[in-house]
């Protein structure tokens, strides 16, 4: 039969590893690993994003910090977005008209990702 | 005379040059041009065929640098494969239509021979290495014929507003206006853009 000195000292333990185990979750799981810059960069030239988006300037697509800002915390940000590269979905342009976005090229949905990921980034 | 060999038999220039100026004594100078004439067109077609079978896709993918590499994502792009299957091979881009233009790329061709046989691009790391190298060559000789093998193609003014997205339309003609070349906004339209290279819109 334990004492009580021992069974809160045991106590102690379980809350500490409890503690420590949480706290090593909630780093790691709201951020997944960092998106690869140079390869979503890559990406985008090559389907020549820059020319209507810029990283800073808005040109006829909002800029990359633009669209970050205005999904920054929101947990459906990386889905909306990799549907609005897949689906040719309609897009708004700074003269009013409407045009189907370009759908992005690439090797998998992966890669798509990992471009919104930087994007979102911004 | 002087200058004529002890044994009497002329030289060989000596005889060259009077055959020129005395070609046959058993035909007539007539029969000689023409056969001459007809001769050169058969060495001219000859000619001519070979030079366009090195114009060929299977010519230029004979070569596992170009197979295996440019040639894989050429295949990926609308100038491979599209709507209206019309398909743009290596050389309508790469060698020039005009004569003197084919004639002066197929000479610097023989630097690629040596590079193939040198090994400069044989591995995928070589290659890679190289992408920005080879890739800004290509640039820079269409910049200065105005992107012609594009043009040979594909113009401005044959573009239609309907058939083209209207942001696509109004880019399109905003560099007609502006006097940009194709190959300004167009690098990496049929192979990857090298890594080192930066679009100066970014």
């Amino acid at each position: 039969m334990t004492t009580v000195h021992a069974r809160s000292r045991i106590a102690w333990k379980i809350s500490g590893a409890l503690a420590a185990a949480g706290a090593l979750a909630a780093l790691s799981a709201p951020v997944a690993a960092a998106p690869d810059a140079a390869s979503a960069e890559a990406l985008a030239r090559q389907n020549n994003c820059f020319k209507c988006h810029s990283v800073s300037k808005k040109k006829d697509g909002p800029s990359f910090s633009e669209t970050a800002a205005k999904y920054k915390g929101k947990p459906e940000a990386e889905a909306r977005l990799v549907t609005h590269l897949t689906t040719g979905e309609k897009a708004k342009f700074p003269d009013g008209h409407e045009e189907e976005h370009k759908i992005i090229k690439a090797k998998d949905e992966a890669e798509v990702k990992n471009l919104v990921n930087w994007i979102l980034a911004q | 005379m002087n200058g004529a060999p002890p044994d009497g038999k002329r030289g060989l220039l000596r005889r060259g040059w009077g055959a020129l100026r005395k070609p046959s004594a058993r035909y007539s100078l007539l029969t000689v041009l023409i056969v001459g004439f007809l001769a050169g067109i058969i060495f001219w077609g000859g000619f001519h065929t070979g030079l366009e079978a090195t114009n060929t896709l299977a010519f230029c993918t004979g070569c596992h640098e170009m197979r295996d590499n440019v040639f894989q994502e050429y295949k990926q792009t609308v100038h491979y494969s599209n709507r209206t299957g019309v398909r743009a091979y290596c050389s309508d881009c790469h060698v020039p239509r005009e004569w003197g233009g084919k004639m002066i790329r197929k000479a610097q061709a023989s630097m690629e021979v040596w590079g193939k046989l040198t090994g400069a691009i044989d591995t995928k790391e070589k290659f890679e290495a190289n992408r920005m190298t080879m890739a800004s060559h290509e640039w820079k000789r269409m910049k200065a014929s105005d992107s012609q093998e594009c043009r040979n193609c594909h113009g401005f003014d044959a573009m239609s507003s309907q058939a083209q997205k209207q942001s696509i339309y109004k880019k399109h003609m905003a560099a007609k206006a502006e006097g940009k070349t194709c190959i300004d906004c167009h690098k990496g339209i049929a192979h990857n853009l090298p890594k080192e290279y930066k679009d100066p819109d970014e």
